[in-house]
């Protein structure tokens, strides 16, 4: 029995070891892990984490990243993601979700001059992100895209194949994971999401039935997608690829 | 030359009224020159008892940024300056509440079928937007002196049709309320907008307010007292609702007597949009193939319809238009709006 537990705290230790030191890592370079983290912490669907990382990556675009801090203004980002997206998250959770992030092992704030300081200053950002987005809220989610590909492509599959490899998965994990990077400002939402599933789809040596009898084999995405050329798609999947080249922070 | 923005642009005319969370002026775009309304929403002072920016607020920007029709409001800009939040707006000159209640004005039935007629296209719109309004009632019927009728007022609107989305039974003020939503319906589709605007219908022929409840339980007894109590077959599944209470039984009244001007292929409308049973209420593209849109007499052309006599009077008094621009502010959160009854 001893052995069990021994196991499982070493698991745990590592786990523990390998969340994120906000505080240690330069510059921006944790800021959409800390989107993630909180907003996954806050109960908030992924594609409103998604939406978050998006107003991040808008939102210092246009500004210098020395003249804000960085997790207020992620913080602001999930805050305006929520409601624009009809999940709103409570000010004093979100403060709270931050801190703890930040401050691991650090209990909740209590209501003082700290708590309200965090609050005031989240509160200030969230309106700032939203005049630098021109109060612009109505991005095209990839993620509809996505769905709706997905949906007609299992349609096409014969069940058994589809259910042999997890591509609904790999391709949303694509998508998810993509929103750490601020090159996807660069493309279009369809096309973003026809490059997660043909990437998904590469990864998991899955081919689309019938498309080797086309004269293109990548033309089966036409159909969802009219103007995105092949360069194009394979541009959009090396982005994507390069998110998880990223090195990992020292720890 | 650098174009004009944010409070450069729009150089105040009038000051229409203001409320706790908001101020409303009249103003003229000096970029276009047009006459705008615009609503500034105070976030400064409540930021720090608020969760950050007005939700209603957000929600109604975001909305109407999608939406483009003729018979809705257009949001013609947004801008911020300081810690307030500006959205501009068309100009409206008066709204349906003050027309059915001028007694100067005479409604005729070319004027009803007009402002039906706009009000559907609007809401057809809407929904095949899969957009709810939720709070449809004249007030929020905005009328503007080329007689163009257009919705406002989206602060309570939300998108519908996902089957997972559990949505809030406390919407649409009460007198226009559907009998699912007194029941705590939280899964409801367009028939609660459709049942809205059987009831602006009435009152257009009444000139009072067809069902004024006093309270939720008073509300469905006006309605059952008129439409008969529904039984578990008339309305299968009625009594699963998380509200429900047994109600005396009511005999259903002919629609005739009550409406005794009304010609028949109005009645039908009515009927057909005052359904008890939700699914069996017309949606806005079946009430506008219905014969009372294409019979006799044609709808008012726009110019022809009536405007308060007292309109231009009013500008100078403090327009009572200014009441409903704040009652739009106040209606920012369903609570508030809940306690006022």
């Amino acid at each position: 029995m001893k052995d069990v537990i021994d196991v499982m705290a070493l698991q745990s230790n590592r786990r523990e070891r390998r969340l994120a030191d906000y505080r240690s890592g330069p510059g921006h370079s944790l800021a959409t892990n800390f989107i993630f983290e909180c907003g996954i912490k806050l109960g908030l669907q992924p594609a409103t984490v998604a939406t978050a990382a998006i107003f991040y990556h808008k939102f210092f675009k246009e500004a210098d990243k020395n003249d804000y801090d960085c997790y207020v203004i992620c913080t602001a980002c999930l805050c305006a993601a929520g409601k624009s997206r009809d999940e709103p998250v409570r000010l004093r959770d979100a403060v709270n979700v931050a801190h703890n992030s930040i401050n691991r092992g650090a209990g909740p704030l209590e209501l003082g001059e700290e708590y309200w300081s965090w609050r005031g200053a989240v509160a200030q950002a969230e309106l700032l992100v939203l005049r630098l987005l021109g109060f612009n809220l109505d991005a095209p989610s990839p993620h509809r895209y996505l769905l709706h590909y997905l949906r007609s492509l299992q349609e096409w599959f014969p069940a058994s194949q589809w259910r042999s490899a997890p591509i609904a998965r790999t391709a949303m994990g694509f998508l998810q994971d993509y929103h750490h990077s601020p090159s996807i400002l660069d493309y279009r939402a369809p096309h973003i999401a026809v490059a997660c599933l043909t990437l998904a789809l590469h990864v998991l040596g899955v081919s689309v039935p019938l498309a080797s009898t086309l004269d293109d084999d990548a033309a089966w995405y036409s159909v969802f997608t009219k103007d995105l050329q092949k360069e194009k798609n394979w541009e959009i999947m090396e982005k994507i690829m390069q998110v998880y080249s990223k090195e990992p922070e020292p720890i | 030359m650098e174009e004009p923005t944010g409070t450069l642009r729009y150089e105040k005319i009038d000051f229409l009224g203001e409320g706790q969370f908001a101020t409303v002026y009249k103003a003229r775009d000096v970029k276009s020159d047009k006459i705008v309304a615009v609503k500034k929403i105070k976030i400064g002072s409540r930021m720090e008892a608020e969760d950050g920016i007005n939700r209603t607020a957000l929600r109604e920007i975001k909305l109407l940024q999608e939406l483009q029709h003729i018979n809705l409001i257009g949001l013609l800009d947004v801008f911020g300056q300081k810690s307030n939040v500006s959205l501009v707006f068309d100009f409206m000159d008066t709204d349906l509440e003050i027309i059915v209640k001028d007694s100067n004005i005479v409604l005729t039935p070319a004027n009803v079928k007009a402002y039906m007629i706009m009000t559907l296209k609007g809401l057809e719109y809407l929904h095949q937007n899969w957009i709810l309004h939720r709070d449809l009632k004249p007030n929020n019927l905005l009328i503007n002196r080329e007689g163009i009728l257009k919705i406002g007022d989206f602060g309570l609107a939300k998108a519908f049709g996902s089957p997972t989305r559990i949505n809030t039974h406390q919407v649409v003020t009460r007198w226009y309320r559907s009998p699912e939503l007194l029941f705590g319906a939280k899964q409801y589709g367009t028939g609660v907008d459709m049942w809205a605007v059987g009831c602006i219908l009435a009152e257009l022929l009444l000139r009072v307010p067809f069902l004024p409840g006093e309270t939720d339980l008073d509300q469905l007894s006006r309605i059952f007292q008129v439409f008969g109590t529904p039984t578990e077959e008339t309305w299968p599944g009625m009594k699963s609702l998380s509200d429900y209470v047994q109600y005396k039984h009511f005999p259903a009244q002919q629609l005739r007597h009550i409406f005794s001007a009304a010609s028949d292929d109005l009645l039908q409308l009515l009927d057909s949009l005052l359904s008890l049973y939700p699914p069996r209420r017309c949606d806005c593209t079946q009430a506008l193939q219905m014969p009372y849109f294409s019979n006799k007499p044609p709808p008012s052309m726009g110019p022809k319809l009536p405007m308060p006599t007292n309109l231009f009077k009013m500008e100078i008094e403090k327009p009572s238009l200014k009441r409903k621009l704040l009652d739009n502010i106040e209606g920012g959160s369903v609570a508030k709006k809940l306690l006022q009854f």
